[in-house]
């Protein structure tokens, strides 16, 4: 598989919600070569601080113009310092880098994504993928804290994509969790899905990946890691996976390399510790 | 210092012999950042590198420990990988081919528990056609048995050496951790035990923790620090080995550019390896190598082992220069 490190001109950094930026990119090559749910390691700066490049799954991929987007939330340092990039600057990029989407089967009748806060990143490039699709209806769960870290609606417009709001807070749309909204549509008011994709919070990936697992539904989750390299050497991404042959020995996969996009059975949940979510980190910024 | 004045424009000589081995030039991607080549095959041309030294290898595979492995802290990057590898077996027949149609010196890092498991790889690798040589790693910080344990103790370093120097005739480098008293003293003793070369340093030990959920940061709590934070520590203890030992040093730890490398050398290294800053930069080794000849070009240097620890230690007072002298 092609693998570029290219300079990227900033070509649009705008704010589209509550610490959540679009960064669109001139990298003809990677472009040229990206796929829905693969990744690209941005390097933020010349610095030493922060030190790791940041992995970002692709927002939207337009090969023919050449541009990749980067839709992101500051959450620490990396961030932090990727908002104050402007127009003109440059990045040095490398990518596209772990595995894609794969695509529901062409019969497929009903798609389903849920989305949790800057989980939605990379469904925009999927969502790119299935719009000539006209056959599959497209059903999109979309949760935040509050209202304000939602993307504006008309950010889905020409997408034909239901999309169902939820927030914990209920400032907007249903009020709780977006895998109970999730889960109310699945008992009732929608068939069985053909395929899910999921992506945010891990603790969010889990209650999909427990439904799709019970339900027999194939599902993709695309997951997050801390990452030094991206490219399978450091072997810093790893995450618990049900061993291969022996259940009782530790069995790790890589984000990177194995993934990003999993599937729900591949990894062993209970092993990873899940805790509150934190406080802001507008802090370390 | 010898200064080649009739030829400015020469490309100077890069080559360094280190005990038996000879490089084309002195920069190695250190083990556990390059995994076995392939992964940046994409990015970096291996075959411009003085050598590889590969992921640590032990006789069986290892899982390594629970995430998470990594975390961020300023101009560093503290780990907690515990060695995952795919083992012996599966390194010679699976990963060993990739690097084997390269140009390119491998060397390959060890690792075991026992005694006998450093002995056996290097019984088994010794067999092995197109290793360069061995790394012997008795450094890591990141594992229970074994590791650190070895290395920070002058007897049992040099005992690692001892049964890995009977078990092979490749040449030999022993990678030292610098979380000990006197580095200098495990240098002579695994030089008295037969190692050809010695490399330093492997990562610090470390730790960071998030005061907001009052748990580590890393899964095994502790870690190896490595990136630029450690360069200082790295150069005194490369420092101090040199001055130790009488075999060749290759100094490690935090080197980002061909101006960090060019501070091992002048201290004693004769070689160097690049770790973290191939995360950063896939081409790092590449680039350094580059400004390497710039930098001999520039001061007139003709080869780069003219160059090796010649450090004058007579300080010099910052801004004293001549040109601003007092008193005249």
């Amino acid at each position: 598989m092609v693998k570029i490190q290219e300079q990227a001109w900033i070509m649009e950094h705008e704010k589209l919600a509550r610490q959540t930026y679009r960064l669109m990119l001139q990298s003809p090559e990677i472009a040229a070569a990206a796929r829905a749910g693969q990744f690209a390691m941005v390097r933020l700066g010349d610095g030493l601080d922060p030190l790791l490049r940041r992995p970002f799954s692709f927002h939207r991929i337009f090969p023919k113009q050449g541009i990749i987007e980067i839709l992101y939330r500051i959450v620490g340092r990396g961030t932090g310092k990727l908002s104050r990039i402007q127009v003109g600057d440059s990045l040095d990029v490398m990518g596209p880098l772990g595995n894609a989407f794969r695509l529901p089967s062409c019969d497929s009748s009903l798609v389903v994504l849920v989305a949790g806060g800057i989980g939605i990143a990379p469904f925009f490039a999927l969502m790119q993928d299935l719009v000539g699709r006209p056959d599959a209806s497209l059903h999109l769960f979309y949760g935040a804290r509050s209202g304000d870290e939602l993307l504006p609606p008309q950010l889905f417009d020409g997408l034909r994509v239901t999309v169902h709001r939820s927030t914990d807070d209920g400032s907007l749309g249903y009020c709780g969790r977006v895998t109970d909204l999730f889960q109310e549509f699945m008992g009732s008011a929608l068939p069985r899905p053909d395929a899910v994709y999921s992506c945010g919070p891990l603790a969010m990936q889990y209650h999909v990946a427990r439904w799709a697992l019970n339900q027999g539904v194939d599902a993709q989750l695309s997951l997050e890691s801390l990452m030094a390299c991206g490219v399978g050497a450091c072997l810093g991404c790893a995450l618990p996976a049900i061993g291969a042959d022996d259940p009782a020995t530790d069995h790790y996969l890589h984000v990177c390399k194995d993934g990003p996009i999993f599937s729900p059975g591949s990894i062993q949940w209970q092993k990873i510790q899940m805790h509150r979510a934190l406080p802001q980190t507008f802090l370390y910024n | 210092m010898a200064k080649d004045s009739n030829a400015p424009g020469a490309s100077p000589d890069l080559s360094v012999q280190l005990g038996p081995l000879r490089l084309k030039n002195p920069v190695m991607a250190a083990s556990g950042t390059f995994g076995y080549g392939e992964e940046y095959g994409a990015f970096a041309d291996v075959e411009k590198l003085g050598a590889i030294v590969v992921k640590g290898i032990s006789l069986e595979p290892r899982a390594g420990n629970p995430p998470p492995r990594l975390v961020e802290t300023p101009a560093g990057l503290i780990n907690a990988i515990g060695l995952e590898n795919v083992g012996l077996d599966h390194f010679i027949s699976g990963k060993l081919p990739y690097l084997h149609g390269k140009r390119v010196p491998v060397i390959v890092n060890i690792f075991g528990n026992r005694l006998e498991d450093y002995a056996e790889l290097a019984s088994r690798l010794d067999r092995v056609p197109g290793i360069a040589a061995l790394e012997i790693n008795i450094s890591c910080p990141n594992v229970k048995q074994g590791g650190m344990l070895f290395g920070a103790d002058p007897a049992m370093a040099a005992s690692v050496v001892k049964a890995v120097r009977a078990a092979t005739t490749l040449p030999l480098i022993t990678k030292l951790t610098p979380n000990v008293t006197r580095i200098g003293d495990i240098a002579q003793a695994v030089e008295d035990a037969g190692t050809d070369i010695i490399s330093c340093i492997n990562t610090v030990a470390a730790m960071a923790v998030d005061i907001f959920s009052r748990r580590p940061k890393l899964a095994n709590i502790v870690g190896g620090l490595s990136g630029p934070a450690i360069r200082p520590i790295a150069l005194r203890c490369t420092y101090e080995v040199a001055a130790a030992v009488r075999c060749p040093v290759i100094g490690v730890g935090g080197i980002f550019d061909a101006l960090d490398a060019m501070e091992f050398f002048l201290v004693g290294a004769s070689a160097v390896q690049v770790g973290t800053a191939n995360f950063v930069r896939p081409s790092a080794t590449l680039e350094i190598i580059a400004g390497i000849e710039r930098f001999l070009q520039v001061e007139g240097i003709s080869r780069l082992q003219d160059y090796i620890g010649t450090l004058d230690t007579r300080c010099v007072f910052p801004f004293a220069e001549e040109s601003c002298a007092l008193g005249d």
